[in-house]
């Protein structure tokens, strides 16, 4: 690990003009993910802006029904448990809870695990040549390495990793809002738009600008997230990164499907919000043969590798099993 | 007198007497012996697979604040060879001192050690020494052209066990059996790691010159006292190991050695005590490892299933400077009766690191593909599994043609069928299903590990206040060894388990062998009995008696007059027996799997029944098995490392991508021993329960999964994508 400095911010402001000076300094969250990186050596900031006094540690209910607001330094399992997080939006409980260990859960902040960076193999070895994250204009390591974790959608022959977070799967579904602070003022990122595709630029993993702090992600008041369901496929029963994951959500219309809501984890570069399925399933009946429908049509345009390419099948089944037990809710 | 201080029965199952010391952060281990002006060490290591050393940039890391002062090849003390009885062929050891010469052969080989005032900047230090190396080609995998070109056939296996065995007429039986009545099928296992939660870490500090003293985590302190002697080129009692606790083993911390002769030789350069301890990725790269394996295993049977021919042929890898052969196929020789049988074993040697025994060496994927090919088998001749293996049942060790020293291996079938209610199970695959909706699948396994007993030597210390320390230079892996011993001990002399002192860890204690092998209890078992016996003779010369009631005891101790009484013991494994009989350890072990429709195997429930001779302390000894069974489970489902197929370099050298089980991945246990003595094994008649756990686990839930599946995988770990 490198030597760097520490500050501690008590508000927004001071953390915001602490990391405008120098850029090569970094907001303090949990750091169960950006401590980590720095001991590999992946992650070298110069200084470090402790966030954690900020107040930034409600769940709040917007007025007028208007949703909730969840502070960016809400830890994750304080989340998890929250009673309206567990009895109206299931999704992202159950997602909060899928994922890390609870002692990472106990530190880790909502702000922060939208900025989890991908656990590529290749990625996170810095001593490891080719990375187009790390070293622009390397390489892919995974390309022709050990791709069994990577992504067989959106990618790019630049980069082929994955999201990590189960989190921010189910926040895809629930079209979540990101509020962002930064030196010019405030501004909100619709969760969609947060995270990018690698493209030809994949170090540039987010649209959050330069100096920006996250300040809280906004629910809208959705009943449908009621009927809502997280399933993670992994390799084992718990502390394991998502081979895929689904979040989904069922809005009914007598017995119709009005609209369906569906992210998936492990597959992309970014939460992967699942258009095809949802446009297939409008109006469907909701069985399992529109549900593998559904599934066929989202990853039609999948791509594996030479280890991932079980994923495109294993996608298919865990968004038609997700469905099947949102469908079975009451 | 109460009930309290009676002394222990055998049998009784004790609570760990050094849990508390554990539990409340007293129990210090190496990496926690602190003396003054301490200084802390960082290994530089090779970044490349294969090539040759140029030259190492010191001058940043140098400048880095608080360095005191960096070890290489230039300044390194000359070692010689380490001892060549440690690195004959077949041997675990590595047969080239570190820091001698500019070859470099895997990525992660210690190139220097970086000392600084502290963890942190020693750290920060090392990741600014820039190395510069001539880049060759690294040979990678076992199948290919340049790894052929490495390949021996190896004789022994650490001296002992033959590697290329030959009965009866193999190609014969072959060319005679019809389609109907044999198999031929590759299975393989990839690279494992140990991972015990404690790192390696020594502490070295030269007290005198001439005087060194180490803090190790090690399970061969005697071992270790001559290698490091040898290099140093003191004699053994100039070198002192302490290593009063060491967190996990399972195979780690006995055969690599060079970290401990380059933090000695730090610590001689800076004239200062030295620590390093290894982070979770030199666990992977530098702490040994087990090899990758690939089995060719064929089977000739009667229509009825009686086995008329095995062929067990194994193919692993070493690294280039090691000779060290996993020895899959050596319970093949002998588990099953059969007329034909070649065991053979292929050598080649990889830039990867070296590796080294790890739990049940040989017999965890060896007997994975023997008992796989089995349950194959069996399928194809529609016998149940159990019966197969039944009608094939070993009266005797074919291989070595002597009487088994006991083996109740179909009691442990039938115990283990019936608790199992393996009677029940649906022959077909994928008969069997949850109230989910998952399939279900029972599969079983049969487990043997050899029954071994080394030399060891114990000293005993009675005060007149009727305390007792007995001393003995064997090991605490985690393993109960200070509760059984003392147990042992507290049960022989008729005195309070709380009079009973047993010491271990110091290479001052007399010789105990290395924690391997699962013959921990039965070696230093024997030297305790052996001493208590001693003891109670000097005590009757001395005192006149030795009274059976332990206050009685105190009573004629003072009244002796004497402060002390002492004795000594040497046991030695019984030569006469060892060459009449042959000794395994044996069980039988159930489990029920649940695979769901996305791939993921849980498993349910394991039943295992185990013939392992006496049980000291029950309570230890069902850990063992648990224990020993959830590492099967790792290997089964989820443990591999991953050496990049390009440069060497392990991609997954993390607790976090290195997945072993975590508590929900163990099943609900059922585990029951046989609880007879060995009546050939040293007087409790104990075999030894370390590794056996491990053994058979792999099989029996890949035969599981087919059950549940019908899908037969051969490459483990069988992780969901291969179930999908």
């Amino acid at each position: 690990m490198n030597p760097f400095t520490y500050s501690r911010a008590n508000d927004q402001q001071t953390a915001i003009s602490g990391i405008a000076a120098n850029p090569h300094a970094k907001f303090l969250g949990g750091g169960t993910n950006l401590i980590d990186l720095m001991k590999m050596g992946v992650e070298h900031p110069e200084q470090l802006v402790d966030i954690n006094r900020i107040p930034l540690t409600g769940v709040e209910q917007l007025p007028n029904n208007g949703g909730l607001r969840i502070g960016a330094l809400v830890r994750n399992s304080d989340l998890a448990e929250h009673e309206l997080i567990k009895s109206n939006y299931p999704v992202l409980s159950e997602a909060l809870l899928s994922g890390a260990s609870p002692q990472l859960r106990n530190l880790a902040t909502t702000g922060g695990n939208l900025l989890q960076r991908t656990r590529c193999y290749y990625f996170y070895d810095p001593a490891f040549p080719m990375c187009n994250k790390r070293n622009p204009g390397s390489g892919c390591g995974a390309l022709e390495g050990y791709n069994r974790i990577h992504a067989i959608l959106g990618q790019s022959e630049q980069c082929i990793a994955t999201h990590p977070s189960d989190m921010c799967v189910a926040l895809a579904a629930l079209d979540a809002v990101v509020r962002v602070q930064g030196p010019k003022g405030e501004r909100t990122i619709p969760f969609a738009d947060f995270h990018r595709l690698p493209g030809d630029t994949p170090s540039v993993e987010t649209n959050l600008q330069p100096n920006e702090l996250i300040t809280a992600v906004d629910l809208s008041a959705l009943p449908v997230a009621k009927r809502s369901h997280y399933l993670k496929v992994r390799d084992r029963a718990s502390y394991a990164f998502a081979l895929v994951s689904v979040a989904a959500l069922l809005e009914m219309d007598g017995g119709k499907i009005k609209s369906a809501r569906i992210a998936l984890g492990g597959v992309a570069h970014k939460p992967w919000r699942a258009h095809k399925a949802e446009a297939a399933l409008a109006g469907k009946e909701p069985n399992e043969q529109a549900f593998r429908a559904a599934a066929d049509a989202e990853l039609a345009g999948a791509k594996g590798y030479k280890y991932n390419s079980f994923k495109v099948e294993l996608a298919k089944r865990a968004i038609t099993q997700a469905l099947g037990t949102v469908a079975k809710m009451a | 007198m109460n009930a309290i201080a009676l002394p222990p029965a055998i049998g009784q199952p004790l609570v760990r007497v050094d849990g508390p010391a554990k539990v409340t952060g007293q129990a210090r281990y190496a990496a926690e012996f602190t003396p003054n002006k301490l200084a802390y060490g960082a290994f530089i290591q090779s970044p490349i697979a294969n090539g040759r050393l140029t030259n190492l940039d010191l001058s940043m890391a140098k400048a880095a604040p608080g360095v005191l002062d960096i070890l290489t090849r230039e300044n390194c003390p000359k070692f010689p060879p380490y001892p060549e009885e440690m690195t004959k062929p077949g041997a675990p050891g590595e047969n080239r001192v570190p820091l001698q010469d500019d070859r470099l052969h895997w990525v992660g080989q210690f190139l220097g050690v970086v000392i600084a005032e502290s963890l942190e900047k020693v750290r920060h230090a090392v990741s600014l020494v820039r190395i510069n190396a001539q880049t060759e080609k690294p040979i990678l995998r076992t199948d290919s052209a340049a790894a052929e070109k490495t390949a021996t056939r190896p004789e022994k296996w650490v001296g002992q066990e033959e590697l290329q065995v030959t009965r009866g007429d193999i190609a014969k039986a072959f060319t005679d059996a019809p389609n109907e009545c044999k198999i031929e099928i590759t299975y393989s296992t990839p690279i494992e790691n140990h991972n015990p939660i404690e790192t390696i870490a020594t502490t070295a500090e030269w007290t005198s010159p001439n005087d060194l003293l180490l803090h190790e985590s090690t399970r061969g302190i005697k071992q270790l006292q001559k290698v490091v002697a040898h290099a140093f080129n003191l004699q053994p009692e100039k070198v002192m190991i302490v290593s009063p606790f060491v967190g996990g083993a399972f195979g780690s911390k006995g055969f690599q050695w060079g970290h401990t002769l380059l933090a000695a030789a730090a610590a001689r350069l800076v004239r200062r005590p030295v620590r390093i301890v290894f982070s979770r990725p030199q666990m992977f790269d530098s702490a040994g490892q087990r090899a990758h394996t690939e089995q060719k295993f064929s089977i000739v049977t009667e229509k009825k299933g009686k086995l008329i021919a095995l062929r067990h042929a194994t193919t692993t890898h070493s690294s280039p400077i090691a000779e060290y052969p996993e020895p899959c196929g050596n319970m093949t020789r002998m588990l099953y009766s059969c007329p034909n049988v070649e065991v053979s074993h292929r050598l080649v040697h990889l830039n990867l690191t070296t590796p080294c025994p790890m739990r049940a060496p040989g017999e965890a994927p060896g007997v994975f593909a023997l008992e796989c090919a089995l349950h194959e088998m069996a399928e194809k001749l529609g016998i149940d599994p159990l019966r197969f293996r039944l009608t094939n049942y070993a009266e005797e060790d074919e291989f070595k043609n002597l009487p088994w020293s006991a083996k109740r291996l179909r009691e442990c079938y039938e115990r283990g069928a019936k608790k199992f209610g393996w009677s029940k199970r649906k022959a077909l695959p994928e008969s069997m299903r949850d109230p989910e909706g998952n399939r279900l699948g029972w599969g079983m396994a049969t487990a043997i590990y050899p029954a071994k007993q080394q030399p060891t030597a114990a000293h005993a210390i009675l005060t007149a206040d009727g305390r007792l320390t007995i001393q003995s230079a064997t090991h605490e892996i985690g393993t109960g060894t200070y509760t059984a011993m003392s147990q042992l001990a507290a049960n022989a002399l008729g005195l309070p388990l709380a009079d009973i002192h047993f010491e271990l860890g110091n290479s001052e204690f007399p010789e105990a062998p290395v924690n391997g092998g699962s013959w921990g209890t039965a070696s230093v078992g024997a030297a305790v009995l052996g001493v208590c016996a001693e003891l109670k003779k000097v005590v009757r010369a001395q005192v006149g008696s030795w009274p059976n009631d332990s206050e009685k005891l105190r009573i004629a101790l003072k009244e002796s007059g004497y402060a002390q009484f002492e004795a000594d013991h040497k046991a030695k494994p019984d030569k006469g027996a060892r060459e009449k009989f042959s000794f395994q350890s044996f069980g039988a072990l159930f489990v029920e799997v649940k695979v769901d429709s996305l791939g993921q195997t849980r498993v349910i429930r394991a039943t295992g029944v185990y013939d392992v001779g006496r049980i000291l302390n029950p309570r230890l000894a069902r850990s063992q098995i648990y224990g020993g069974t959830v590492f099967g489970i790792g290997m089964a489902l989820m443990e591999a490392t991953l050496p990049d197929l390009r440069t060497g370099r392990i991609v997954n050298a993390n607790l976090a991508e290195y997945h072993v089980p975590v508590l929900a991945d163990i099943p609900q246990f059922d585990v029951e021993f046989l609880d007879k003595p060995d009546p050939h094994m040293p007087e409790i008649g104990a075999r030894g329960i370390g590794e056996i756990g491990i053994v058979g686990a792999p099989a029996a839930v890949a035969n599981a999964i087919f059950h549940a599946t019908g899908k037969r995988v051969r490459d483990l770990p069988i992780t969901p994508d291969k179930l999908i």
